[in-house]
C-alpha cells in the first residue's frame, strides 16, 4: 500500500475532511505504517496516549476494563483525542487478525498544525461541529423541566 | 643533553662530517680543472696554432686535441655530477638519521621526566617540539660543516686568484667584508631573539588549540567561544608581528649584503681604470679580475645564507633541548633495565613526606607496614594527601622524604623493570590506550618483546636494514612485531589461556555482561572469521539459522525481520542494499559517493540501471520538494521525515523544474544525474512509502544483483556479498546473526529481535565466545567509546592479570552499590598472599577491611 490509499484513508477521517489533499499527504508521510499480527495490542488502557490510529484495513476491537465494547473497522479514527490533549487511553485496543494502522504521533501531528494555522482552523471547525452537536444532544436528553 | 647545535652534530657525526669533507675536497681539483677547461678549449684548441702539441705524452694535431678537450670536459661533467649526487644523497641520510636520533632522544627524554614534570609542561607544547620544530634541524646537519668548508674555500681561491692579479685590486675586493662582517651578525643577534620569541609564541598557540579541544564542551556550555577565538586571535596576531620584524631585518640584511657587494665594482672601475690608464695594469687582467670577483658574488651569498640558517637553526635547537634537561630526570638505566627482581615480603613505608606541592597534596612522615595477605584501606578525603601517598607506595611519585622499600630496597633506585611488573596500581586519573580491549588488558605485560622472529629472505634483509639504522641511530632493537605478552608473568602457557584467564578475571570485576554487549557490537577480525574451520564462525552461522528458524515459525514473531535473500526484495532495506546486495569494506564510501564510483557507475550504465535509479530520483525529488517546500526553515519536520536535507532542497528544487517534462525530453547534467541516483538508493520503500517502486522494478533490481557480483566478481577487496551461508566480515556479531532488516512497521520490532538473539546465543553457547570476541572491540580514542565505569574496569583487570606482589587501588570499586561492595569482598579474598593497598574516601567503606588507616592533612590520624 503506497502513501496514495493512505491518503485515501485520510481523507475519510471526519477530523481531517475539511484538509486540502497536499497536507494530508504530508500528514500521511510523517505518519507511520505500522503491522499488527492477531491479538497484539495497539495500545494500554490507561497508558499515556501519543498517537492517533487510522485502520486502513483489518478489524480492531475496543476493551474497556477488559470487556470489548466495540470493533471497528477500515477508515476509522481511534485515539484522535490523544493528539490534541493529554489524556491516558480510555480503551485497550487489540488487533482481530492481521491489521494495517496508520499511527498519526502527536508530536508530529503538533508540529504540522504549528506549520500551517489553516489546518488547525479546520480541526478548530469540526471540534466545534461536534461540541455543537454533543451539546444539543445533552441538551435533548434531559428530561424536559416539569 | 648537548647544549649547542654543533656540540650535538660534532659528538654524533663527526665521522661523516669528515668524510663529507673528504669527499668535498676531492671535489676542488674536478671543479677548478672544469672551470678552466673552457678557457684552454677556447684559447688553445680553437684559436692556438703550436700544433702538434703534447697531451699526456702523445703528439695529436689541432682536431684530435680539440676532441681529446672536449671528451675530457664530457669526462669531468659526469664525474663532478656524481660526486654532486653522491654527497646530496649522503647528507640526506645523514640529516634524517641524525633527525631521528634527536627525536627519539627527546621522547625518551620525555619518558624520564618525573610526575610532577608534567602538572609544568603540557603535551600541547611537547609534541611540536618534538616533529615540527626539530624538522629544519634534519636539513641543516648535513651542511653544518661541508658548506662553509666548500664555499669558503671557494671564496678564497677566488680571492687568492684577485690578489694574485693585482694586490690593490685584492684589497678592494675585500675592502667591504670587515663592514659587513661587522653589521650583519648585529642584525643577525635581532633576529635570533626574534625567532625564540616566534617559537614560544606558535608553541602557546599549539598549546591553546589543544586546550580549547580537550575543553571543547566547557566552551560550548559556557558560550566562551568569542573569549577563545579573541585569545588566539591576538596570538596570532603577536606571530604576524613577530614575523613581520624578521622579514624586515632578515630582508634588510640581504639588501645590505647586496648593496655592499655591488659597491665594490665602483672601486674596480675607479682604481683599476685608473691604473689601466696609468699603464700600471693591463686591460686583460682588470677585465679577468672583475670576471672572478662576480664569481666571488655566489660563494659569499651561501655563505650568508648558510649564517643565517646556522642562526635559525641554532635557536631552534636551544629552545627545544632546553625543555628537554631537567634537573631531576630520572636515570636512563631506570628505563632501559630488564632484571626484574622478584618482591616478597611486607612493604614499608617509613616516615615519608611529600612537600613543596600545591596544598592539600603534601604527606608528613607516614610510616607504615603492610604484611601480604592483611589488606589495608587508606580513608581520606581528597586532598588530604591520600591519592600522593598511594602513588609514592606505587613508585611513580618520588618523596621528598623518607622512602618506600621492599626487602630494604628503596624504590627510588628500582628499576621500572621491577616496579611496573611488581607493582599494580590503578589511580583516579587512569588511562585506556586508544586500540582494542585486548590491547588494553594485556598491556600490563607488554613489557619486552617475549620471542625473537626468525625472519627469512626478503624480511631478514629488511629486518637487518632496520637493526642497522637503528643501531646508527641509538634507537632501540625491540621488534613491534614479535609477542610482546609476559604468559610467564600471568602464569599461562598460551595466549588462548591468557584470554581464558582475562575473561574469568572480567567476570571476577563484574565487567562480564558489558563485554558480551561490546561483542555483539564487534566486526570480528578478519583473520579469525576468514578461516572456514573455525569453530565460533560455524556456530555463529548455526545460530543466524536458528534464530531465521525461529523468526519465521513462531506467529506472535512473524514477520519481525525481513531477511536477506537473494531472491527477494527487501522492503525493509534502502535500494543501494537491495540492488549490490552487499555491504563495502571501505569504511568511506558513502551513498552520496557510490553514483561516482569507476566499478559502480560502470555497472549502473551496462544493466540500464542509471535510467530506471535517475527516473526513480526525480520521482522522489519531485514528491519531497511538494511534500516540504512550504514548510518553514526552523521545522524539524524535513530534518526528521524528509531524506533531503534542508541545505539541499533548493538544489533538488531546480532539478525538479529543469525536468518537469520527464527526462526524455532533457539532458541531464552528470552531476544532477548522480545525486537523483543518489537520492534513489537511499529509498527505503517500507519506511518512505511513495510508491515509486512498482513490482516489475523490484524483481528488476533483484535480477540486477548476479548481474553486479558478475561485475566485481564474487571474491574482490572491495564489496562482500550477503550470503545466508557466508560470515560477513564487514558487519558486527550481532548483523550477522540477524542477517536482515527489522520490520520497520512492527512495533518495538528491535527490542524483540535483541531479546530472541539473546535466547539463540544462549543456546548455541555463544555467551562466552561473544565475550571473548568484543576484546577485539574498539575502544575509540583514548577509550571514548567505553562508559568511564567501563574504562575503570578494563584498568582493574589489565592490573589484576598482571599478577603483582603489591596491588595498589585508589578510588577504584570504592562505591556503596552492592556490585562494588561484592567486588571489594572478592578482591580481599584473592590478595590472600600480596600487598593490598585499598584508598577510598568514604571512612564506611575502609572499616570493611581488616586494618584502616585514616589520612587527615597528610598525616595519619590515630583512632
Amino acid at each position: 500500500m503506497t502513501i496514495d490509499a493512505e491518503v485515501q484513508a485520510l481523507s475519510r477521517v471526519p477530523l481531517f475532511e475539511g484538509l486540502e489533499s497536499s497536507k494530508l499527504r504530508l500528514l500521511a508521510f510523517i505518519s507511520d505504517r505500522m503491522e499488527f499480527q492477531d491479538g497484539e495490542d495497539l495500545c494500554h488502557q490507561g497508558d499515556d496516549g501519543d498517537s492517533a490510529f487510522v485502520v486502513l484495513s483489518g478489524e480492531v476491537a475496543v476493551f474497556v476494563d477488559g470487556n470489548e465494547v466495540a470493533r471497528v473497522g477500515q477508515y476509522a479514527i481511534i485515539g484522535e483525542i490523544a493528539i490534541l490533549c493529554d489524556v491516558p487511553r480510555t480503551a485497550t485496543l487489540r488487533s482481530v487478525g492481521v491489521t494495517h494502522i496508520l499511527a498519526i504521533s502527536k508530536e508530529d501531528f503538533l508540529k504540522l498544525i504549528a506549520e500551517f494555522p489553516k489546518v488547525s482552523l479546520e480541526i478548530m471547525r469540526v471540534l466545534a461541529l461536534r461540541l455543537e452537536k454533543t451539546t444539543r444532544e445533552l441538551a435533548q436528553a434531559r428530561p424536559a423541566p416539569s | 643533553m648537548e647544549k649547542s647545535l654543533f656540540q650535538f652534530i660534532w659528538k654524533n657525526s663527526a665521522r661523516y662530517q669528515v668524510a663529507i669533507l673528504l669527499v668535498t675536497l676531492l671535489s676542488y681539483p674536478v671543479s677548478y680543472i672544469l672551470l678552466d677547461l673552457p678557457k684552454k678549449i677556447t684559447n688553445e684548441a680553437i684559436q692556438g696554432s703550436n700544433f702538434p702539441v703534447d697531451f699526456f705524452g702523445m703528439q695529436l694535431g689541432q682536431i684530435q686535441y680539440l676532441a681529446a678537450l672536449c671528451i675530457l670536459f664530457l669526462v669531468l661533467v659526469v664525474v663532478s655530477n656524481c660526486i654532486k649526487l653522491y654527497l646530496n644523497v649522503y647528507k640526506g641520510r645523514l640529516g634524517e638519521r641524525m633527525l631521528r636520533q634527536l627525536r627519539f632522544e627527546l621522547f625518551q627524554r620525555v619518558l624520564r621526566f618525573r610526575l610532577p614534570h608534567f602538572k609544568k609542561v603540557s603535551s600541547g607544547e611537547i609534541i611540536p617540539m618534538i616533529t615540527a620544530e626539530v624538522e629544519d634541524v634534519g636539513g641543516f646537519i648535513g651542511e653544518a660543516f661541508a658548506l662553509p668548508a666548500y664555499q669558503g674555500g671557494m671564496l678564497v681561491v677566488q680571492v687568492g686568484f684577485i690578489f694574485m692579479q693585482d694586490p690593490l685590486l685584492g684589497l678592494a675586493a675585500v675592502s667591504l667584508y670587515p663592514v659587513q662582517g661587522y653589521i650583519i651578525p648585529k642584525l643577525q643577534k635581532k633576529v635570533v631573539r626574534l625567532s625564540r620569541q616566534r617559537v614560544k609564541n606558535v608553541r602557546v598557540i599549539a598549546d591553546k588549540v589543544g586546550e580549547s579541544i580537550s575543553g571543547i564542551s566547557e566552551i560550548h556550555g559556557n558560550d566562551t567561544s568569542a573569549w577563545h577565538s579573541a585569545d588566539l586571535s591576538s596570538r596570532l596576531y603577536r606571530n604576524f608581528r613577530i614575523r613581520f620584524d624578521i622579514y624586515n631585518r632578515k630582508y634588510f640584511i640581504k639588501f645590505v649584503n647586496n648593496f655592499m657587494n655591488q659597491l665594490t665594482p665602483f672601486f674596480f672601475y675607479f682604481i683599476g681604470g685608473y691604473l689601466v690608464i696609468k699603464g700600471e695594469l693591463s686591460i686583460g687582467a682588470l677585465i679577468a679580475v672583475i670576471a672572478a670577483y662576480k664569481d666571488l658574488a655566489g660563494p659569499w651569498r651561501e655563505l650568508l645564507t648558510y649564517y643565517q640558517m646556522t642562526a635559525d637553526v641554532s635557536v631552534k635547537y636551544q629552545t627545544v633541548v632546553e625543555n628537554f634537561d631537567p634537573p631531576d630526570l630520572y636515570e636512563k638505566q631506570r628505563l632501559l633495565d630488564d632484571e626484574a627482581l622478584a618482591f616478597s615480603g611486607p612493604l614499608a613505608i617509613d616516615n615519608l613526606g611529600l612537600s613543596g606541592v600545591g596544598s592539600g597534596q603534601e604527606v608528613h612522615g607516614v610510616s607504615l607496614t603492610i604484611e601480604p595477605g592483611k589488606p589495608t584501606a587508606i580513608s581520606g578525603v581528597d586532598g588530604s594527601g591520600r591519592a600522593e601517598l598511594l602513588q609514592m607506595a606505587a613508585g611513580l611519585l618520588s618523596p621528598t622524604s623518607g622512602s618506600v622499600s621492599v626487602n630494604q630496597t628503596s624504590f627510588e633506585s628500582t628499576a621500572e623493570a621491577t616496579l611496573g611488573r611488581q607493582i599494580a596500581y590503578v589511580g583516579g586519573h587512569l588511562h585506556v590506550w586508544t586500540g582494542t580491549i585486548r590491547d588494553n588488558l594485556f598491556y600490563g605485560l607488554r613489557h619486552r618483546p617475549q620471542e625473537k622472529i626468525e625472519y627469512e629472505g626478503s624480511d631478514l634483509k629488511k629486518r637487518q636494514r632496520q637493526l642497522k639504522e637503528a643501531e646508527m641511530t641509538l634507537n632501540p632493537y625491540f621488534d613491534l612485531s614479535a609477542r610482546w605478552e609476559d604468559l610467564e608473568q600471568a602464569n599461562v602457557s598460551s595466549i588462548h589461556e591468557l584470554e581464558d584467564k582475562a575473561l574469568e578475571l572480567c567476570n571476577v570485576a563484574g565487567f562480564s555482561r558489558d563485554l558480551y554487549l561490546l561483542g555483539v557490537e564487534t566486526v570480528i577480525a578478519k583473520s579469525y572469521c576468514e578461516d572456514p574451520a573455525c569453530e565460533f564462525v560455524t556456530s555463529l552461522l548455526r545460530a543466524r539459522r536458528a534464530f531465521s528458524d525461529k523468526i519465521t515459525d513462531d506467529a506472535q514473531l512473524r514477520n519481525l525481520v525481513e531477511f536477506w535473500d537473494p531472491k527477494k526484495f527487501n522492503q525493509s532495506a534502502n535500494l543501494a542494499q537491495n540492488l549490490f546486495f552487499a555491504s563495502p569494506k571501505e569504511h568511506f564510501m558513502t551513498i552520496e559517493h557510490l553514483p561516482y564510483d569507476p566499478q559502480v557507475s560502470a555497472f549502473l550504465k551496462k544493466s540500464g540501471m542509471d535510467e530506471h535509479l535517475t527516473e526513480i530520483g526525480l520521482k522522489i525529488a519531485t514528491t519531497m520538494v511538494e511534500l516540504f517546500a512550504d514548510v518553514s526553515a526552523d521545522s524539524d519536520l524535513l530534518n526528521r521525515y524528509s531524506f533531503i536535507s534542508r541545505e539541499d532542497l533548493p538544489e533538488f528544487d531546480r532539478i525538479v523544474k529543469e525536468h518537469k517534462g520527464g527526462l526524455q525530453n532533457s539532458r541531464i547534467k552528470t552531476a544532477d544525474r548522480a545525486r537523483l541516483i543518489a537520492l534513489a538508493l537511499k529509498l527505503i520503500p517500507a519506511k518512505h512509502r511513495l510508491g515509486v517502486l512498482d513490482e516489475e522494478m523490484q524483481e528488476k533490481i533483484v535480477a540486477s544483483r548476479a548481474q553486479f557480483m558478475e561485475a566485481v566478481g564474487r571474491q574482490n577487496t572491495r564489496f562482500e556479498f550477503f550470503d545466508p551461508d557466508t560470515y560477513l566480515t564487514t558487519l558486527s556479531i550481532e548483523d550477522n546473526l540477524v542477517f536482515g532488516h527489522a520490520r520497520l512497521d512492527r512495533r518495538d520490532a528491535r527490542q524483540k529481535i535483541q531479546k530472541i538473539l539473546q535466547e539463540i546465543v544462549r543456546d548455541n553457547d555463544l555467551i562466552v565466545p561473544i565475550r571473548r570476541a568484543a576484546f577485539d572491540y574498539h575502544v575509540g580514542i583514548a577509550g571514548a567509546k567505553l562508559s568511564s565505569h567501563q574504562r575503570r574496569l578494563i584498568c582493574l583487570v589489565r592490573a589484576l592479570l598482571k599478577n603483582a606482589h603489591i596491588y595498589i587501588l585508589d578510588e577504584t570499586a570504592s562505591g556503596l552499590s552492592a556490585a562494588d561492595k561484592a567486588l571489594r569482598e572478592d578482591l580481599q579474598k584473592m590478595m590472600s598472599e600480596k600487598v593490598f593497598l585499598f584508598g577510598v574516601s568514604n571512612d564506611a567503606v575502609a572499616e570493611e577491611f581488616e586494618t584502616a588507616v585514616h589520612l587527615e592533612n597528610g598525616r595519619v590520624i590515630e583512632r
